[in-house]
């Protein structure tokens, strides 16, 4: 009761303080230091996600084309314009702001007498505040959406290395749904995808627990879920708005916890259906992720699909190019298995130019497509290379898929810096520790870390498999022995790649020579095509640069009846091929309706 | 604070309490208890002002939470108090004879969120939205954009761009 009393009188010790109002307040009258005035948007922080668009409860704010950005691939090349007829100044753009590019500023007193002035870009179109400092800014540990990914279970090194078992375990529910929830839908992956799939949809769908749902969605758009859920070079993630204040989504994992989560038995009910029978026969030169595509899409239109693959299985690349550990082929078998439901007819040890002439396709058959992938290896042709004891990667990758007992000895050199030299180092390591108990495998890489082709978790996987990567090594020769036998590679320290033109021209120190000891040296520097099949007729008249088939945007050749589609087209990326496949389908059953005259049974 | 939640458990039948600081404490206490523990704690433990009240709406629950905040002024030391209401039958007892404050709070919950106080002083009058005839807003199933969209007329000439297709044009011109 005493201090209530007293209490007025407490009020006596601010009596020196200095005073809290402002000395004119007729002419100046700043906003509060965190008050929230008209906005400010640092336009190259911007990734125009539209984020702050979806999130105004007024619809105050337009995402606008700003011809200046236009830089395609990095962002939207869209900024946000505000309508400050409706903005409430609530400041949920500033809080959910991906990049952290929206503030405000504690301006508020600005006057125009033209309403129109009252709608416009921030950051772009020039105001007095743009600069300024006090105002609305997200707090730094605030955050609307959680920074890191859901982690990721998978097996040890030493667990792994003895064994060509997967190595990702794969999202559970818990992990997925954490995951998913980071996603703000803005759908920049869509848009770098180079087969657009409905990524916010099908991550929406894992939120629901809908995952039939979400199997349609991926379907739709990718009949290699199950295989891009694993593998996907996923420039999705290298665009998504969550990188700039966290981690990217995992949107290739949470690809694979939907193909996971729906029994296999279910899988063609889900994604069949097709049209009625047209009568039109296609043909197709691989069974690879472009050529079954294109095969499933046609089948679905109602054409008659005969695919011809040269290898015993199906999958080309993605099964003869990446190792078991990272795409099992009992996954790759079911989504094949489920494009022949559609009544794809595949013909395996089939190689054309050999068991089947290139001419009798195109007599027989109303389209043929070329999706044969990058088969043969590229040679240094350094000194030595046509040593024995010198392999391509793709020819050894294709012998351990097909089960081929392959002898690796105790040490082992590979050449080349790129996912496939990963593969095949990773993969003869695995047989080294089968046969030996231990890895002896030095990786020469012509990049140095810093600009380094392998993708960098497959680096650091390869390190911690006790495997030597040396980066900045240019090969010089095979040293072989007196016996003719192979001990090893020369390199020197590379300089630099590309000369002053750009063109590929290494140069070298060469005071910085070592010697890498190894009886095998495996060249995975890169692949190209077999395109022995097409005969010299063909090979004549089709259209060509730097030894790749020339096509239109549909992916047709020079020639009316036979498109190519894939690797073989674009180089290699799986995603890309399966896009390809689309595209080709599309422009074959445009073509083929067309020329209905033409069918032949 | 947990001192003061297991002494007012010896004298009434009490929730979940959660220790937010050395300063603040929250108990769930159930409606028709609510009376009861305010009086003890106004007259027995110095919690003479209350500071606010609020109500949260757990839609996904099916409820409300309302929540007094009292304030010992002398000890600094404050103390939520949690009510759970049915959703669907939204309706609690009004305190304004307690402290003629709570009228004012009442009638702002009765206007947000459609809680009833019967018997509280002017708690059907407009508080703030004049003629208001929706949903109350505060309510989580109202929905903001579409009330907005419809109430205040869209300046004309306005045009938005979906980012996705925007970006997928420059970056695939060739398609269709």
């Amino acid at each position: 009761m005493m201090l209530d009393v007293l209490s007025p009188f407490r009020a006596w010790k601010n009596l020196f303080r200095d005073p809290v109002t402002v000395i004119d307040p007729l002419n100046d009258r700043p906003g509060a230091a965190r008050y929230r005035g008209f906005h400010q948007n640092d336009v190259d922080l911007c990734i125009g996600c539209g984020t702050c668009e979806a999130i105004c409860q007024n619809a105050a704010i337009d995402m606008v084309p700003v011809k200046q950005l236009e830089a395609p691939g990095k962002d939207s090349g869209l900024r946000p314009k505000i309508d400050y007829g409706r903005c409430c100044w609530c400041a949920l753009c500033v809080d959910v702001c991906m990049t952290g590019s929206l503030t405000m500023s504690n301006e508020y007193k600005w006057v125009e007498s033209d309403p129109e002035k009252f709608r416009f870009i921030p950051g772009v179109d020039k105001k007095y505040w743009d600069d300024a400092e006090l105002g609305y800014h997200r707090p730094e540990d605030y955050h609307l959406t959680p920074h890191t990914r859901a982690e990721m279970g998978e097996m040890e090194a030493d667990e792994r290395i003895s064994n060509f078992d997967e190595i990702v375990y794969g999202y559970t529910r818990e992990q997925a749904i954490i995951e998913a929830d980071r996603c703000v839908s803005c759908g920049l992956c869509v848009a770098t995808c180079p087969a657009h799939m409905s990524i916010p949809d099908y991550i929406a769908a894992i939120r629901d627990g809908d995952y039939e749902g979400g199997l349609k969605l991926l379907y739709e758009t990718n009949p290699f879920s199950q295989v891009c859920g694993r593998v996907c070079t996923h420039r999705c993630e290298t665009v998504c708005s969550a990188q700039h204040e966290g981690d990217p989504i995992a949107i290739r994992w949470l690809k694979r916890h939907i193909t996971d989560n729906v029994p296999a038995e279910k899988y063609a009910e889900i994604i069949g259906g097709k049209e009625p029978d047209t009568g039109k026969k296609i043909a197709i030169i691989g069974a690879g992720p472009a050529g079954l595509t294109t095969a499933f899409d046609l089948a679905k239109m109602g054409h008659k699909v005969v695919v011809h693959e040269a290898n015993s299985g199906p999958g080309g690349m993605a099964r003869y190019g990446i190792p078991e550990y990272r795409m099992p082929y009992d996954v790759l078998d079911h989504e094949v298995s489920v494009i022949e439901s559609l009544g794809v007819e595949i013909k395996y040890n089939t190689r054309i130019g050999k068991d089947i002439a290139m001419e009798e396709l195109q007599k027989d058959y109303d389209a043929v497509l070329l999706s044969i992938g990058l088969h043969l290896g590229r040679s240094t042709r350094i000194i030595g290379t046509d040593n024995p004891a010198v392999a391509k990667a793709v020819d050894l990758l294709r012998d351990i898929t097909n089960g081929k007992k392959v002898k690796v000895p105790e040490t082992v050199v590979v050449i080349g810096g790129g996912n496939v030299a990963m593969d095949i180092a990773r993969s003869v390591a695995r047989l080294q520790k089968q046969t030996y108990g231990e890895v002896k495998l030095t990786v020469t890489a012509l990049e140095d870390f810093d600009h380094f082709l392998a993708d960098p978790e497959e680096v650091k996987e390869s390190f911690e498999e006790g495997i030597n990567i040396l980066d900045a090594r240019g090969p010089q020769e095979i040293v072989i022995d007196d016996k003719g036998k192979v001990t090893g590679l020369r390199t020197w320290k590379v300089k630099s790649i590309f000369d002053e033109d750009g063109r590929f021209n290494p140069s070298y120190d060469e005071t910085d020579e070592i010697i890498h000891e190894g009886t095998l040296v495996i060249e995975a520097i890169g692949q190209m095509s077999d395109v022995s099949l097409l005969g010299e007729d063909l090979t004549e008249k089709l259209e060509w640069s730097r030894g790749r088939i020339v096509v239109d945007p549909d992916g047709r050749t020079n020639q009316e009846w036979l498109w190519a589609a894939g690797d073989c087209v674009h180089g290699p990326d799986i995603i890309h091929a399966v896009a390809d496949g689309h595209r080709v389908a599309k422009s074959i059953d445009k073509h083929i309706g067309k020329a209905k005259a033409k069918s032949k049974k | 604070m947990r001192e003061l939640y297991e002494k007012l458990k010896t004298r009434f039948p009490l929730g979940e309490f959660t220790d937010q600081r050395d300063n603040l404490g929250f108990i769930t206490v159930d409606k028709d208890q609510l009376r009861p523990v305010l009086y003890h704690l106004r007259d027995h433990e110095g919690f003479s002002h209350l500071v606010l009240l609020t109500a949260v709406d757990w839609i996904e629950e099916d409820r409300f939470q309302l929540t007094y905040l009292l304030s010992n002024r002398t000890r600094s030391v404050d103390v939520g108090l949690r009510v759970m209401l049915d959703r669907g039958e939204p309706v609690m007892e009004t305190i304004h004879d307690i402290w003629p404050t709570a009228a004012t709070y009442q009638c702002e919950l009765r206007e947000m969120f459609g809680i009833d106080f019967p018997d509280s002083p002017g708690v059907m009058d407009d508080f703030i939205l004049e003629g208001w005839d929706d949903l109350p807003p505060y309510r989580r199933d109202f929905d903001t954009k579409k009330y907005s969209d419809e109430t205040y007329a869209h300046r004309e000439g306005r045009v938005t761009h979906d980012p996705a297709e925007y970006m997928k044009k420059q970056l695939y011109p060739d398609e269709v």
